[in-house]
């Protein structure tokens, strides 16, 4: 393919190993209080131990070339489908907190939804910019990615985890956009995404619950609105400089999912806006490099590639940030190379390692 | 060409959404700083409220002291046992722990089990558990209960002050009397022990504890004097007993300063089980009820009247039984036996309406006012007591000629006891109005005084002059007028007495109730003390004079002792006391002259009444005892019989017993009521007035007294 290699971008790697440290902290700082007494290290060598996995995967995954990546993408993506409807059976699939979005695999568990993400952009990317691809006829031409996008969404309704589906909404739908679907299309997408939610909060009385807690939080203090003022309280005790490493007091059962979902509003505590700023910031620079990448990238499968995977790790940051913030109602979802999470960091990991790897073949323009 | 035209359009779409993605970056960026700063520090308190438990640890309210420094409230700390929830709950004992603590509270286990267990961050098991009890708790050693030290009020002396002292709740919080107006600095001010605790009501290993320690309240001393209460109160229980009232109070005052030595009141309670008593036993009527004082209000409108210029001792009266006022008539309180013709000094010795009547409508309502105003009536005295009523004057404006005679004899008028012994204290002190005083220093818990209050003089009302006049006027009245069983041995006691007819809530008077009051000041020279006893509602006899005096002369006596001030007994009382009897001889039939002569040799007095020569009747009769300068009443004509039979002079009746009675007044032709039994110590009309014959004689009789002069102190 002729295509002249460099080195990686250094900036996402670094900005990646920072928040992978800051998130390795938070997460032992977040649990260690619930842990106490039993085994307060728990959270953080489980965390240590992925983050690990997740540097030689992405170190692995830098050093293959992309484009040698194509042909096993409809394999991959296949077998991630059959994966996902798995979970969904008895056998297979674990329960946890009334959601069942795990695989047991029995050293660990593993989250099919969290690899659909990753092969779900990489087969995007590769059927739209194959060779006489016409995104713009609504029928023939996006007809099938939304077939597609509609039962992968329905899989992962079905554990439930909006967050995640939120996660694998928000790059496809900017892969679609940036392959070129008319406005028009686009009207009618929004159109019907609005009448889905609708449909889906029919479906399920609770998330009117977060819709309402969302609104106005205060009126539902005890029950909708609670993680998110709790969540609040943590960010709003931090303050400038925060209470120190270590010394939130919401972490201690105030705030639920305190090392995974709402890791955020912990940090926001702990380390103050000046923490908080700092890691927006890192996701500013891997949002700034990434679509750098895929402006400069000289192939169109390898500006999909990395236009995908960085909307995705950003857009789940702003969900995540969004929701901690009170700005967006809750939603599981987590923050990228901070949250705990096997699954979750891993295919971040290898995501990042994917998008290293078309930056070795991007060049200034 | 194609491939680059996608291309382009693909990067400009790529450029909306870095686009896109940077305005969501920006949007969160301005949310965290409208979270973290904007809403920061309202977040940050309530985040901490939530994680915060209060413990409130009392301040120990401070003592109240009499004047002598002897503790008449004061704080212990008793231990409070409380609970949290959350840790019983954890222990998985709360069965067992229930069990074991209804055990020694003598409490529902099931009530208590209930308790300990509810859904709430802290409750009360038990508070103010007694010390052995606490013990016991203490080494159970119990999972979640824990105990705080907690003051409670104690009051050592029961009843004594009660009203004037009032109580503290068991929140330490003041409810009633000094308690109330002194409670903030009596209260002092709580400390908090805040303990965080996480989610799960759990306290956390690492915790913040924030201990404001409690500030202890400052202690008052007050003007009080224990012992002269205790003096006054044990007169107040003799008047319940003797003659049983709805109530009775009595209030002692340093008329020099306005420091108020006693004040009690009767019914009484005692603060330390305030609960068990109605509210109404609370009540400090002395300060908070206005009743119309009658004739004790006479020394002030005296005052008013001396210092004016318009009543004058050498002024006479004329007292036909009423005064006539416009249309209407004022009667004397002794209208079927009117005074007659008597000089300002009898007037008030006989308490006379018409007297009063006369010289407060020759004052006018305004002059009259100007006193009333002055001494201080219709406002309050402002003494630390909460609760104090102004009092209802007549409405000056409407004030016609009738109301200014009923208010000089001490009716239409309704002012409160504080206020009227307050006036009157005015008049004992030079004419010095000072505001009567409770608490006379603050000090802080070491006993450092904080604040010291002086006395406190608001104007003076009259002259010292007329206050001298005024004093030694009031003495009569108790050596010879209608207080004469206030009088105390030893000592120069002025006063006056009241009787009142009470008003019946709605209008008019009470024919069946009254109140009989009397005010005094000993000793006249040199006031040191003034005091007025109100019996309100006694059964039986209601004259003042009657029921109020003779406990303000034991008052009087044993405080004056108590104070030691000296006894200045003059010197022809002491000799008076120390004469040898004379025993009358018989000097009936024989010549006027004859017997004068023999009578005087025996250094007796001799009244002849008559014109006759010869002796007709001798009283007493003889082989009678009598004094020294004794009288003996000789008639050289049987009077009623003889010469004038439509006028007699009146005998002196005093000292003679019941059958001594009926024989002079047969003698005499006249008729008589007795009231009591006993001796005769008063009577109406006095010795020497000239009444028609048949004229009824009230003699007031009491059981006969060891007259002998009770040892005095130094």
């Amino acid at each position: 393919m002729g295509l002249k290699k460099g080195s990686p971008d250094i900036l996402i790697f670094f900005a990646v190993m920072i928040l992978l440290a800051v998130g390795i902290i938070m997460v032992f700082s977040a649990s260690y209080y619930d842990t106490l007494d039993k085994d307060p290290y728990y959270y953080l060598r489980k965390q240590l131990f992925w983050a690990l996995l997740g540097i030689v995967t992405m170190v692995f995954m830098m050093r293959i070339n992309y484009f040698r990546l194509k042909p096993y993408i409809n394999t991959a993506f296949a077998v991630t489908l059959v994966l996902l409807v798995l979970v969904l059976t008895p056998q297979f699939g674990v329960e946890v907190k009334g959601s069942t979005r795990w695989l047991d695999l029995g050293f660990t568990r593993l989250q099919p939804s969290e690899i659909m993400k990753l092969c779900l952009i990489l087969y995007f990317a590769k059927n739209l910019t194959r060779k006489g691809s016409d995104i713009t006829s609504l029928i023939s031409g996006l007809g099938p990615y939304l077939l597609l996008i509609g039962l992968v969404g329905l899989l992962i309704m079905k554990e439930p985890d909006m967050g995640t589906l939120l996660a694998i909404l928000a790059p496809t739908m900017i892969l679609l956009f940036a392959a070129g679907i008319r406005w028009r299309h686009i009207a009618l997408l929004g159109f019907s995404g609005l009448l889905a939610l609708v449909a889906l909060i029919v479906q399920e009385p609770y998330r009117l619950n977060r819709i309402v807690g969302y609104l106005d939080p205060w009126a539902h203090a005890s029950k909708e609105g609670y993680q998110t003022i709790n969540s609040l309280y943590a960010l709003g005790s931090g303050g400038l400089f925060g209470m120190g490493l270590g010394n939130s007091r919401q972490k201690l059962d105030f705030l639920p999912e305190q090392h995974t979902d709402f890791i955020f509003a912990i940090l926001g505590e702990e380390l103050g806006f000046i923490g908080a700023f700092f890691v927006i910031l890192l996701f500013a620079v891997i949002a700034w490099r990434g679509y750098r990448i895929a402006l400069t990238c000289p192939d169109s499968f390898g500006s999909m590639v990395a236009l995908g995977i960085t909307s995705s790790i950003v857009c789940q940051a702003f969900i995540n940030i969004g929701v901690v913030t009170g700005l967006l109602p809750v939603t599981g979802i987590s923050l990228p190379f901070i949250s705990y999470g096997g699954s979750s960091l891993l295919f971040s990991m290898i995501s990042i390692g994917v998008l290293l790897n078309v930056s070795r073949f991007s060049h200034s323009p | 060409m194609r491939e680059l035209t996608i291309n382009i359009k693909v990067k400009k779409r790529i450029g909306v959404v870095f686009l896109f993605v940077l305005v969501l970056m920006v949007v969160i960026f301005l949310r965290l700083i409208w979270v973290q700063f904007v809403m920061g520090e309202d977040l940050r308190e309530k985040a901490a409220s939530a994680r915060f438990r209060n413990v409130e640890v009392k301040a120990k309210r401070g003592v109240i002291y009499d004047a002598k420094g002897r503790p008449l409230a004061i704080s212990v700390s008793t231990d409070s046992f409380y609970a949290i929830p959350a840790q019983v709950r954890k222990s998985e004992k709360a069965e067992e722990t229930a069990e074991k603590l209804a055990a020694i509270l003598g409490m529902d286990k099931a009530q208590l089990l209930e308790l300990i267990t509810k859904r709430q961050a802290f409750v009360w098991v038990k508070r103010h558990v007694p010390d052995e009890k606490a013990k016991e708790i203490k080494d159970l050693n119990l999972e979640g209960i824990s105990f705080v030290e907690e003051p409670e009020r104690f009051y050592p002396k029961g009843q004594l002050l009660a009203q004037v002292l009032g109580f503290a709740g068991i929140d330490n919080q003041g409810l009633a009397g000094l308690e109330v107006s002194y409670d903030k600095v009596l209260s002092g001010v709580s400390g908090t022990i805040m303990v965080e605790y996480d989610a799960r009501g759990q306290e956390i290993p690492d915790a913040l504890q924030k201990y404001i320690p409690p500030q202890d309240g400052n202690s008052i001393v007050l003007t009080i004097d224990e012992t002269i209460q205790y003096i006054v109160e044990r007169e107040l229980d003799e008047i319940m007993k003797l003659r049983n009232p709805k109530r009775t109070g009595a209030i002692v005052i340093d008329p020099k300063t306005g420091r108020v030595l006693a004040m009690a009141a009767r019914p009484a309670f005692d603060p330390n089980q305030y609960q068990n008593y109605d509210e109404s036993y609370w009540r400090n009527f002395l300060i908070s009820d206005s009743y119309e004082p009658g004739s004790t209000f006479k020394t002030v409108v005296l005052s008013g009247a001396m210092e004016e210029g318009v009543a004058k001792i050498t002024d006479r009266f004329y007292c036909p039984g009423y005064v006539k006022v416009g249309k209407e008539i004022v009667k004397c309180w002794r209208h079927g036996n009117p005074h007659g013709s008597q000089s300002l000094l009898e007037g008030v010795q006989n308490s006379c309406n018409p007297v009063f009547s006369t010289i407060g409508l020759k004052e006018g309502k305004d002059v009259f006012f100007r006193y009333l105003y002055g001494f201080g009536f219709g406002k309050k005295t402002n003494i630390e007591l909460p609760g104090e009523a102004l009092g209802i004057l007549v409405n000056k404006d409407k004030a016609m000629d009738i109301d200014l005679a009923t208010m000089s004899i001490g009716q239409a008028n309704a002012v409160t006891p504080i206020q009227l012994l307050t006036a009157f204290a005015a008049i004992a002190n030079d004419g010095n109005l000072m505001k009567p005083q409770l608490v006379k220093e603050v000090r802080d818990k070491e006993g450092n005084v904080v604040k010291t209050v002086e006395p406190e003089k608001i104007r003076q009302v009259i002259s010292k002059d007329t206050s001298r006049s005024v004093m030694s006027i009031l003495e009569t009245v108790v050596s010879a007028g209608t207080g004469r069983n206030a009088y105390v041995e030893g000592y120069r006691v002025g006063g006056k007495t009241g009787t009142a007819q009470k008003i019946i809530p709605g209008g008019g008077y009470s024919t069946s109730e009254y109140i009989g009051s009397f005010m005094g000041v000993a000793p006249v020279n040199d006031p040191q003390v003034v005091c007025l006893v109100v019996v309100d509602a006694p059964q039986g006899t209601y004259f003042g004079g009657q029921i109020a005096a003779p406990a303000f002369k034991n008052i009087v006596r044993d405080t004056l002792r108590y104070l030691q001030v000296p006894a200045q007994v003059e010197p022809e009382k002491l000799a008076e006391n120390q004469v040898k009897s004379v025993v009358v001889p018989d000097v009936v039939a024989k010549e006027q002259n004859e017997a004068v002569r023999q009578l005087e040799k025996l250094k007796l007095t001799v009244d002849v009444v008559g014109n006759g020569t010869k002796i007709k009747v001798q009283l007493p009769v003889a082989g009678s005892q009598l004094p020294e300068s004794g009288k003996v009443i000789l008639y050289t004509s049987m009077p009623a019989q003889g010469d004038n039979p439509e006028s007699v002079v009146v005998p002196d009746f005093t000292g003679k017993t019941v059958g001594e009675v009926q024989e002079l007044a047969r003698l005499l032709n006249l008729n008589f009521e007795l009231q009591g039994s006993g001796v005769v110590v008063q009577q109406e009309p006095v010795p020497g007035d000239q009444v028609p014959v048949k004229s009824k004689i009230i003699v007031i009789m009491e059981p006969k007294s060891k007259s002998t002069l009770e040892p005095v102190g130094p």
